[in-house]
């Protein structure tokens, strides 16, 4: 085709996401550079069904996936007004996360990609999340990542749809976790992030005294199990001397663990900012994504930072900052756009880092690294 | 002759994948590899090569037929969800069928292998279950039967293209695992703590 005919090129993707605990289905249209129009966005949650184990179970989640992703996929083409005939193509997170449910995604997509002819596209879960500001806001290439969320936690410069450099990462635990954790052993409902944020609310934040894991060292790297421990011991002594734990009590722990919490990120963004800055970004720009990010006093405290630098700070609405298909159909939208796409022999992944240059910080051995 | 239903049948319950394709009353084609790992890699890729061996298309398809267990949990999965993507997919019907059925043979009680010495059997009139062997065996004997556990992946996979063939017109829920055993969860020990006020 000839360039001077500038024929619009407009893209649809249908997105799959069954990594976690969301079954997700999304459909996502983008003509030429313009924003693109999220059509649908299905996620079909599993919150009750983990709720009496304390965290996601592998195998319960994988069978409500497998059983539901066909379902939520129909509704998104429903909810769309899209036909599998309108799509370019079919796009699905092929890993990192939990395998059994990122088999189920990768084996119905690879069954709708055959069936009708669509491509495949291979999504990495963290590259849908990274990618999310360019969904949202069409924010250039390069900026900086935060990616929180209950699995993961990273600082990332984005560079391109396929180029990360990771600047440091969690070496334990990540910040959901944490917050899950606390809500656990103080005895809030879970999802532990919404619910601890509330009762911080009225805490006082200055009360205990909670550690700043890994300010005392440079880097970029973060660590939250010191701040489960701190939390279970200071609720412990508690229970020891008065038998239990008042409200006060209660929202005073979740507020001194939340600060701690947006302490240490907000001082890490700070220093993943001078690495970043240093490379004179067109438009410098700080991201946020992940299920953490929804958190205020985090947003607000990287906000705020953002400000004194003189950088623009962007965060997705909660419900693109949570697992959903959405950013999976964008994420492979710009890679079908780049002329990649996958065979039928696309293989499931439960480890997958971003960049594959940076040393593993987490998992090694034949599993290859988790992050 | 193109009035012939075609009836795609496949199986990856243990480590194999298998697959038949039924044309009215006849196999066509039909392929089996053993395979302890990478089912998922493989699977779409086997049944791509046996179409174009027939001379059909995915397009072709009257129906689906897939192996839903007992068996591997994760292997099962694999199946169940292709089958489901391409009955979406093709607009067409996916049917089920468990692979206790689909190992049926006169005079013998069909069983499938599962871990630590047991096994899944559906006894005549009674409910999938997961037996010790030993059990399994005295249960057979007490109805006549012997108990068997072996199965040829070829010969299942074509007994369930056979068997959905027959049912295609007739079912109505997607195929859904049959997993009996249910899924290992423990509820959380974290006892949270007393509230005084």
């Amino acid at each position: 085709m000839q360039r001077s005919e500038k024929m619009a090129r407009t893209l649809t993707v249908l997105g799959l996401e069954s990594s976690c605990d969301d079954t997700a289905a999304a459909v996502v249209r983008q003509t030429d550079n313009t924003l693109p129009d999220i059509l649908s966005s299905i996620v079909y949650g599993q919150t009750e069904l983990h709720s009496a184990y304390g965290g996601v179970v592998p195998e319960l989640a994988a069978r409500a996936h497998a059983e539901k992703l066909d379902h939520c996929v129909r509704e998104a083409l429903r909810e769309a007004n899209v036909e599998l005939s309108d799509l370019d193509a079919v796009a699905v997170t092929a890993g990192p996360g939990l395998i059994g449910g990122v088999m189920s995604g990768v084996m119905c997509a690879k069954g709708i990609s055959a069936a009708s002819g669509v491509p495949l596209v291979g999504v990495n879960h963290l590259a849908g999340h990274a990618l999310t500001p360019r969904l949202t806001d069409g924010t250039p290439f390069p900026y900086l990542m935060l990616l929180v969320s209950g699995g993961h936690c990273q600082f990332l410069i984005v560079r391109g749809h396929g180029a990360y450099t990771r600047l440091g990462g969690t070496i334990d635990d990540a910040p959901g976790e944490a917050f899950d954790k606390t809500a656990r052993v103080l005895g809030l409902p879970q999802p532990g992030g919404p619910s601890v944020e509330a009762e911080a609310k009225t805490g006082d934040s200055e009360r205990f005294r909670f550690p700043r894991p890994l300010l005392d060292r440079p880097g970029c790297d973060l660590s939250f199990s010191g701040l489960k421990t701190a939390l279970l011991r200071l609720r412990d002594q508690l229970v020891n001397e008065q038998g239990g734990l008042t409200r006060a009590d209660r929202a005073d722990l979740c507020a001194g663990f939340q600060q701690a919490v947006a302490d240490v990120l907000s001082e890490k963004t700070h220093r993943a900012l001078q690495i970043y800055l240093a490379g004179e970004p067109d438009t410098p720009t700080v991201a946020v994504a992940g299920g953490v990010a929804a958190n205020t006093k985090i947003r607000s405290a990287l906000e705020s930072l953002c400000d004194e630098m003189s950088v623009t700070f962007t965060a997705p609405p909660l419900s693109l900052c949570t697992d959903n298909a959405a950013m999976i159909a964008y994420a492979g939208l710009e890679r079908f756009k780049a002329g990649e796409y996958d065979g039928l022999d696309l293989t499931p992944r439960p480890r997958w880092p971003l960049d594959q240059s940076a040393p593993a910080m987490l998992g090694s051995g034949k599993k290859g690294a988790k992050a | 002759m193109a009035s012939d239903a075609l009836i795609l049948g496949f199986d990856t319950s243990a480590a194999h994948c298998a697959a038949a394709l039924l044309c009215g009353d006849r196999i066509i084609a039909s392929r089996a590899e053993d395979m302890p790992r990478g089912q998922a890699e493989r699977l779409m890729p086997l049944l791509q090569e046996m179409l174009a061996e027939a001379g059909a298309e995915w397009r072709d398809l009257t129906a689906i037929g897939v192996g839903v267990g007992p068996g591997n949990f994760t292997g099962i999965r694999i199946s169940v969800s292709a089958a489901r993507g391409l009955a979406l997919g093709l607009s067409v019907p996916a049917v089920g069928v468990s692979t206790l059925e689909a190992q049926a043979r006169p005079g013998i009680l069909p069983a499938v292998a599962a871990p630590r010495d047991h096994v899944y059997i559906a006894p005549p009139n009674g409910d999938p279950a997961l037996l010790p062997v030993a059990e399994a065996q005295t249960l057979a004997g007490n109805l006549g039967l012997t108990l068997d556990a072996t199965s040829d992946p070829r010969q299942l996979a074509e007994a369930i293209a056979r068997i959905a063939g027959q049912r295609w017109q007739t079912t109505t829920e997607p195929p859904a695992p049959l997993y009996i055993r249910p899924a290992d969860a423990a509820p959380s020990r974290d006892m949270p703590p007393v509230l005084l006020d």
